[in-house]
Parts: structure tokens; sequence; C-alpha cells
């Protein structure tokens, strides 16, 4: 069933960083690859390698899924890249973004609204299900401790722990991004029917 | 920082793992604590070490999972104490600090589950029960902290991504 559960939730993954992909590729005016989402259990410090590992620097966007089913949608950048996603979207030469201040902000908050609100309604369709992305929470941290607390807040509810992640990459092969979504627990039985 | 040896072995405690240690050339470390905690305990008299890096509050009602030994703080914290007598640690001389237990997912979600801070708790709570308390901590707030313990001074240090190392 865990097996079923998984292939399903990989066909989501694909679509849903389709969609991601296509909103950060218009974003950035640019064109963004979509790595191979992985799909597992208990996805933690690996993912982390994507942006530099655990301890590294991100900037990035958290938002929260409610509806048929809850869960948790993370888009991390480093934040070097970060700051390459702000000016590319303000239409200004790379470069001009020094730290992450007030504009920065507000443009990644963004940036995780259209890329996370992309991943949900794929899953919302795939699954048949009335699905609502949270507005988004900007967060500026160490990667592992944004992976964790969402792992936490999962594995907090009882049950198993499923995170999906999702590694972009722009046309030079450099990271655009990391998408981390992890259902809750009880909403896995319900993507389990789907599976079935 | 106190720089470390050039030949220090750095060990990283991961999620709901603990190591413990008498050699003066390691360096335990808990990277990116958010709302987990890291507990350091030092015997200053045998030097023996210990650092566990806790997930969550109870293990009431979920399954133990040996991978992760220290993932709650009860059951986590007897396991940390009994290796660390194991290792020649007497418990009366621990001393013991906690970094760790934030909000790092935006104040609105902090409220939801209080993870951080019902970490902190139980953590407390465990070690009275061992009677052991805390001599310094650095709980709280919303950003991810990093925690190192040096087993040649005892001395431990906490990082966060915006500032430098602060002796514990």
């Amino acid at each position: 069933m865990q097996d079923e559960l998984i292939t399903t939730l990989s066909a989501v993954a694909r679509d849903g960083a389709f969609r991601a992909g296509r909103g950060l590729s218009g974003l950035m005016g640019q064109e963004i690859q979509i790595h191979v989402p992985n799909v597992r259990s208990g996805t933690k410090s690996d993912a982390c390698d994507a942006v530099g590992g655990e301890e590294a620097n991100v900037l990035g966007a958290y938002l929260t899924i409610s509806g048929d089913i809850t869960g948790h949608v993370m888009l991390l950048f480093p934040v070097g890249r970060a700051l390459e996603c702000v000016d590319l979207m303000c239409g200004q030469p790379v470069g001009t973004s020094t730290e992450p201040d007030e504009l920065a902000e507000s443009a990644i908050g963004e940036l995780g609204n259209i890329v996370g609100s992309a991943f949900i309604n794929a899953l919302a369709d795939y699954a048949n299900l009335i699905l609502h992305p949270s507005p988004p929470t900007v967060i500026n941290d160490m990667a592992i401790a944004l992976v964790q607390s969402i792992y936490a807040e999962v594995l907090s509810q009882g049950g198993d722990v499923v995170m999906m992640d999702a590694i972009f990459e722009d046309h030079t092969g450099h990271t655009a991004g990391l998408l981390v979504v992890a259902p809750d627990p009880i909403s896995l039985d319900r993507l389990r029917k789907v599976a079935a | 920082m106190t720089a470390p040896t050039p030949d220090a072995r750095r060990i990283s405690v991961g999620i709901g793992q603990l190591a413990i240690t008498r050699d003066p050339s390691d360096l335990l470390v808990a990277y990116g604590l958010g709302s987990c905690i890291g507990i350091s305990c030092y015997d200053p008299q045998t030097k023996v070490s210990g650092l566990a890096h806790i997930l969550l509050p109870s293990s009431e009602g979920k399954r133990f999972d040996e991978r992760e030994p220290a993932r709650f703080a009860d059951t986590g914290i007897d396991v940390l104490m009994t290796r660390l007598a194991e290792s020649g640690a007497v418990a009366r001389r621990l001393i013991v600090k906690l970094a760790g237990g934030a909000a790092v997912l935006g104040s609105a979600n902090a409220e939801r589950f209080k993870i951080g801070e019902r970490n902190a708790d139980a953590i407390k709570e465990r070690l009275k029960r061992h009677g052991l308390s805390a001599t310094a901590m650095d709980i709280g707030g919303a950003k991810g902290r990093t925690l190192e313990l040096h087993p040649a001074t005892g001395k431990t240090f906490v990082r966060t991504a915006a500032s430098p190392a602060n002796e514990l």
C-alpha cells in the first residue's frame, strides 16, 4: 500500500513540479528545468544538499494546505539564488539585490505563493480534492532547521511521514529552488484511497 | 568560537540521534535546531560528553524507532542518561545545557503546535526526574540554532544563521 501511495504521489509530484516550474519560468523570464522529483518517506537532511547543505542559510516561503486534506509546502532557495530571482522578477540587473531586504522578502513570498499554489492545484486536480493554500510566510534560516520543523509537525500527529521534494534547475544546471511538500498523516489515508 | 584542533573529528548529531564520547579531539555538533532541542551533557571529572537532538516532547502513543533513539524527550533523555553512565559519567556531576526550541515557520504556525515550547517543557521535566536541571539555556525565539560541544574543555557554543558562535 505504501508503494502504491509513493507511486501516486510521484505522479502528483511530477505534474505539480512541472506546473510549479512553469510558473517559476514565467516569473523569472528564463527556462527552468525540473529535476525528477524525489518522493520518499522521511526526507530530512539529504533534501538540504540541493540548497547548499544542512547549515546553509536559505530564503524561501512556507504555506500550509487546508481543505479536504492538510499539509505543508515549502519553497527554499540558497540566499544568493533568491536574490537573483528577486532581480529577475523586478526586471533589474542580476546583482542589484545584495541582501534579503523588505523588497526581496515580498518578492520571495509572491514566488512561494505562485509555485506552492501550482503544486497544490496539481494535487487537487489529480486527487479530485478541494484544497486551499494559506498566504505565504517568508522564511530565512538554516535549511535543516526549516525542514526539520515540518518533519516534527507531521510526526507529532502520529503515523507516517511522507515528504516529497522537487529540485528545480536553471538552464545552466544550477539549483533554482527546492520544493518540499508533506501531507499530514491523517491526509495520507485520503491519498491512499486515491492511490488504491 | 574556540578554534578546534586541526585533527578534530566533527561528529554530526542528526535529528533524533545522540552521541557520547570521551575523546577530547571530538566535537559534537547538532546542526540547524529549529523546533528541535539539543541537550549537551558534560562530566568535568571524566570528560565524558553527550549530545542529544530531541525532535518531539512525548513518545506517548507513538512508535519507538530505534534508528532515532533521541526522537522523543522522555525516552531520549532516559537513553542519553543510560549511555552516559555506561561510559563512566556520574549524573550528579553533569553540566547540562539546552539550545533550540524555536518557531522558525512563523508565529501563526507556532501557535498551532507549539512544538519548540512543548519540547522545552518536556525536557526540563524529564531532566528533573533524573535529578538534573540545565545550567544554561538558549531556547525559543524564531531562529534556528547550531549547538556545539567541545569535550576537551566542556565548553558549548551556539550560533544562528545571522550570528556568530557565542559560548553558552
